[in-house]
């Protein structure tokens, strides 16, 4: 279980890492700001849960059950950041048809409508599924 | 190209990637470079002293170090690696950076890993654990003298030239 949470946190990272790239690649981090997301919500969820995986990373060779609850403890700010995040982002998913028709104002889209939709969502499944599975392993 | 190249100078989070001029990366890198040299030496420590134990011991302590430094440090450099424009050559020498260092850290921690049956015994580090560690260490010299083109010949994360010429005004002039 200790281990399929890790792969589990793994897989999620690396689709966190897709979002965060295209979102600062697309000019989400810069000014004057056009996201949705502020960029203290996106680099504090980044920041809890890469803290989170080295936490868990340590576990895992020390095996402290101390270590497993500071990192599921991290995990819970980190899913809460994640679900404002999600419920910033689906207003601008909702609208992107519609604002990439002709005789819209031309104000400048926010970097997240460049999240491709399968990242997005495999991203929030495997989290929960990181969430569920470090809590069974802590709790074990 | 002067925007993208006055882009990769600012981080994309002050707080996480440090201060404009001040970026975070380059003093994390100093603990996974200072563990892991550390660590080889004691490798080829541990096969010259009496007692060994003590420095197997250590050098797994010392790789573990390193593997959570270089963690990291990674996490830094990943948004160090953002602030670059892709399609450049800067942006291609960060990416073949990061892939040694990956790599480099992925070695380590098999390394952690093959070393745990020799733990606690009275013997010097095998020879091959310590042929692994001394390519690591290879490969993250290549994978540093990249990092030092990024920032000494790319200008990655430095302040721009007006910011630096501030420290070279002389008032009696």
């Amino acid at each position: 279980m200790d281990v399929a949470a890790l792969i589990a946190w793994l897989v999620t990272a690396v689709g966190g890492f897709v979002l965060l790239g295209t979102w600062i690649s697309k000019g989400g981090a810069r000014a004057p700001r056009t996201s949705n997301f502020p960029p203290a919500l996106i680099f504090g969820h980044f920041a809890l849960a890469a803290a989170g995986l080295v936490v868990w990373i340590i576990y895992l060779v020390a095996e402290t059950s101390g270590l497993a609850w500071t990192a599921f403890i991290l995990l819970i700010p980190t899913a809460l950041l994640g679900f404002v995040m999600l419920a910033r982002w689906i207003p601008t998913y909702r609208s992107r048809t519609v604002t990439a028709g002709p005789g819209t104002t031309a104000s400048p889209e926010p970097a997240e409508k460049h999240f491709p939709v399968p990242v997005v969502v495999g991203h929030g499944l495997f989290a929960v599924t990181t969430l569920v599975l470090v809590l069974i392993a802590t709790l074990d | 190209m002067t925007s993208q190249l006055h882009q990769a100078k600012r981080p994309v989070s002050a707080v996480l990637a440090g201060p404009y001029g001040h970026p975070f990366h380059p003093i994390l890198v100093t603990v996974p470079i200072g563990a892991w040299v550390s660590s080889l030496v004691f490798d080829i420590a541990s096969r010259v002293v009496d007692n060994p134990g003590f420095l197997n011991q250590g050098s797994v302590w010392l790789i573990a170090i390193g593997v959570v430094g270089a963690l990291a440090a990674a996490l830094v450099g990943f948004l160090d690696l953002f602030a670059i424009p892709g399609g450049t050559a800067a942006f291609r020498t960060g990416l073949v950076h990061m892939s040694l260092n990956l790599t480099v850290t992925a070695a380590y921690v098999a390394n952690f890993f093959w070393r745990q049956g020799d733990y606690g015994e009275p013997v010097g580090v095998a020879l091959g654990p310590l042929v692994l560690s001394a390519v690591s260490l290879a490969a993250l010299g290549v994978s540093g003298f990249l990092g030092g083109k990024l920032a000494y010949h790319y200008g990655v994360r430095v302040a721009d030239e007006a910011t630096q010429t501030e420290g070279f005004r002389n008032p009696t002039t």
